[in-house]
């Protein structure tokens, strides 16, 4: 246990104001000042304490709204927590694929995008022209690549923003379920490339609601509820646990 | 504080190189395609130099030079300030998802805009072929004098994003602003047709605009070299409202996703 500390959370919290589209303007604003309003506040994520080490491969289950994303976001910087302290391990190169795709503009084609795209998760021109070709071969595109990509079905762009994020060695990838596009021998790629990363010693968080391939593949197992770490342990005590907690949801079986 | 407090390599590369392809992308679906970042600025101030030539009875290619000297860095500023103003609403897309430097977008639109000025100048330029007369060696100051209306306009539109952000409001606000201070500015008119030492004339003198069009109308129109008050005076607005706007970024950035 005495790697790298490459996430260290203490105390975090984040929470999110309710407002309405009609109080975004300065009528309401100043409303809300004079009379001292205070508006709805939605805890996000509660007192959040984690480490997260070199090399672990950790799965993050939970319902909808449980605060997986909101976490992603934490450790990726996009959100600046209200209260409490983040700590990241800037000397790693970390990926996020918080959404397949972020950074592609439609009216650019497959190759212009991933340079832009490539630039935003960090890589350089160079370095994105080195890895075009086996990029566009994971991607299976090789006779599209030269086209926009509003052209493109919805499995081919998700081809290709994987193929981008994953083809360029990142040391830290978080991944937020994101292979619920494209067919079925893209998703068994996507995850036997997953595999070959994680072996190779990459650092991933991956929040899925595949509940098998986290306890296969990972070492780590976080449960969120309610913005809360609920369970965090061995990957087949925490999937039980998960498993056992909807007991009175039971589909109608007829016959 | 350090300038990666600021902005990172990683943000840059990407302020430039989104600028680069959305400048391909821009006319891509057009048959004229690029020829339209020159034409649209060039028939844009043959309009208005017709238009304004016959209400203020001048010259028409006498007025057509003093007014292009600085209409064209006023049109840049304009821009920079309405798209800077907007970067950050619009770049919500990215800025909900992915970690860059909350200049990352102000920067790309400051790019773009800068893209479009370079295109109307050449048009300018090529236009004061058939319109000047006295071509002096007082123009080799234009690419310092458009320095001090970038700065300005990055400043003030960064203190603007901040604003727009938090107030949707500002917006047509800030246009209504600009439309008021564009037309009480001596761009359209010159300076001298008021009686000197007149209420309007006292006016002009505390126009901001004032400063910042002389640098462009003292060497293009007049022939002669902008003097040391309208350098002062331009660069210390330029050098204050880019200030402010590095300060409010930085103060509220840890704000705007939840306002994005």
């Amino acid at each position: 246990m005495n790697k790298k500390i490459i996430f260290r959370l203490d105390n975090v919290n984040v929470e999110f104001e309710r407002h309405s589209l009609a109080q975004r303007s300065l009528r309401s604003a100043l409303g809300r000042k004079l009379n001292r309003h205070k508006s709805e506040k939605i805890a996000a994520l509660k007192n959040i304490n984690l480490e997260i080490r070199e090399g672990e491969n950790i799965g993050v289950i939970g319902r909808n709204g449980a605060g997986k994303s909101t976490l992603l976001r934490v450790l990726t910087k996009v959100i600046i927590p209200c209260s409490g302290k983040v700590q990241v391990d800037n000397s790693k190169h970390i990926v996020p694929l918080l959404e397949l795709g972020i950074g592609f503009q439609p009216d650019l084609s497959g190759r212009e995008n991933c340079f832009v795209a490539g630039m935003l998760i960090g890589y350089s021109k160079k370095e994105i022209e080195e890895k075009m070709n086996s990029i566009i071969d994971f991607a299976e595109l090789r006779d599209f690549i030269d086209e926009p990509v509003k052209n493109y079905s919805s499995g081919m762009y998700a081809r290709l923003a994987f193929a981008l994020a994953t083809d360029i060695n990142p040391q830290v990838l978080l991944v937020d379920e994101v292979f619920g596009v494209g067919d079925e021998f893209f998703m068994k790629k996507c995850m036997i490339r997953m595999q070959e990363l994680m072996n190779n010693g990459l650092t991933t968080i991956f929040i899925s609601h595949n509940l098998d391939f986290l306890i296969s593949q990972s070492n780590r197992l976080i449960w969120f509820d309610g913005g809360e770490i609920k369970l965090d342990g061995n990957p087949f005590d925490v999937a039980e646990a998960y498993r056992n907690s909807d007991n009175n949801l039971k589909l109608v079986v007829s016959g | 504080m350090t300038s990666s407090e600021y902005i990172d390599k990683r943000s840059l590369r990407f302020a430039w190189y989104y600028s680069l392809s959305q400048l391909k992308a821009k006319y891509r679906y057009t048959s004229l395609g690029f020829i339209w970042n020159f034409l649209e600025p060039a028939l844009y101030l043959i309009i208005l130099s017709l238009v304004f030539a016959v209400i203020n009875r001048m010259n028409i290619s006498d007025y057509a030079v003093f007014l292009f000297s600085a209409l064209v860095p006023w049109r840049y500023f304009e821009k920079v300030v309405n798209l800077v103003m907007e970067s950050l609403v619009n770049g919500e897309w990215l800025l909900k998802k992915l970690y860059v430097s909350p200049f990352a977008f102000p920067i790309n639109r400051l790019i773009m805009a800068s893209f479009d000025f370079l295109f109307s100048i050449v048009v300018a330029f090529v236009l004061f072929a058939f319109l000047k007369e006295n071509w002096t060696i007082h123009l080799i100051i234009i690419p310092l004098a458009i320095i001090p209306w970038a700065i300005f306009g990055f400043g003030l539109g960064l203190i603007c994003a901040v604003l727009y952000t938090f107030f949707r409001d500002v917006k047509p606000l800030v246009q209504m602003i600009l439309t008021l201070t564009f037309f009480t500015s001596p761009i359209l008119f010159s300076r001298t047709v008021f009686v000197p030492d007149s209420f309007q004339a006292k006016i002009m003198d505390f126009h901001p605009i004032t400063y910042f069009a002389a640098l462009f109308q003292k060497p293009v129109y007049n022939a002669v070299w902008p003097s040391e008050i309208d350098w002062a005076v331009s660069i210390c607005i330029a050098l204050i409202s880019l200030i402010t706007g590095l300060i409010l970024i930085n103060k509220y950035k840890s704000q705007f996703y939840y306002y994005l």
